[in-house]
């Protein structure tokens, strides 16, 4: 098993997943760290952001990051060893209004990787362009598409159901242009 | 207000004012309660940190929106709606029209 300092973004975070599995808590990655795993480090992240889907208490996840030498820092856990520090923003598994049942699954040779789909990624940062006026977030869903097959009808009914069709039309063209 | 739905009394408070006011900073919210800052500092970082509402830096102020991609959004909006029709008259008046100050010219 590689060290932790030795890990790239994909191997850490599966590392951290399978290790929080075998523990009971069910984690899935979101945010800025799938488009670094899809775009492979075209956008770097060093946030994982990590949400638990079994509700688990924050000691809990506390005491088994520990085991692997990740501590708390106010709200993230750090490990001396590598850039990258964890975070879990709070539940549910959603997208905007809406839950996320399917997500994608990576194998690397550190553990399993739970984390959202290429789709439900662009969706996730489209959130943040459309709720936040994040335009980073929205660079990072045009980089996406760039390395990923995107189902754009389904990021258009949702952006229609998010009450965002509008925004959604004004930068259709740069999904579309550049989605495999 | 909410029939200790929501708890604390803190964090119900903002909830009302931000469903109100739409936005509001720390010191805003605790000179219209009448409260001290540091309760209204730690449920809005609590609001945060849960996703409900976010922060965006204006200079040195934060100013808190609900969090529109927090899941329960439209509900939440909805339910904080009917509390403030629950308002007597004049909070709800002093509560809706929202008071610009203006900094005096020296």
């Amino acid at each position: 098993m590689k060290k932790t300092g030795n890990m790239n973004i994909a191997e850490l975070a599966a590392f951290i997943c399978t290790h929080l599995n075998n523990s009971g808590i069910k984690c899935i990655l979101t945010g800025g760290a799938c488009i670094s795993i899809y775009t492979d480090n075209k956008y770097e992240s060093f946030d994982l952001d990590f949400i638990d889907c079994t509700y688990r208490s924050r000691k809990q996840i506390a005491e088994e990051l520990g085991k692997i030498g990740f501590i708390e820092n106010n709200r993230y856990f750090v490990n001396n060893e590598t850039k990258y520090f964890i975070e879990f923003p709070a539940g549910p598994l959603s997208i905007g209004s809406e839950p996320v049942h399917i997500t994608n699954e990576l194998v690397f040779s550190t553990g399993k990787l739970f984390l959202l789909t290429p789709t439900d990624s662009v969706k996730d940062r489209l959130a943040a362009y459309y709720f936040w006026d994040d335009k980073q977030a929205l660079e990072q869903s045009i980089l996406l598409s760039q390395s990923q097959r995107i189902d754009l009808k389904e990021v258009e009914r949702w952006s229609k159901a998010e009450g965002q069709i509008n925004k959604y039309k004004q930068i259709k063209k740069f999904l579309l242009n550049k989605s495999k | 207000m909410t029939g200790n739905l929501i708890t604390p009394k803190t964090k119900e408070l903002i909830l009302i004012y931000l469903a109100g006011r739409k936005e509001g900073y720390a010191r805003e919210i605790a000179n219209y309660y009448k409260m001290s800052l540091s309760p209204v500092q730690n449920q809005l970082e609590h609001l945060e940190n849960s996703g409900i509402i976010y922060g965006k830096h204006s200079g040195k102020t934060i100013i808190y929106r609900f969090n529109q991609r927090y899941p329960y959004y439209k509900e939440l909006i909805k339910l904080l709606e009917k509390v403030l029709l629950f308002l007597p008259e004049s909070e709800k008046v002093k509560l809706l029209v929202t008071r610009k100050t203006t900094k005096k010219k020296r």
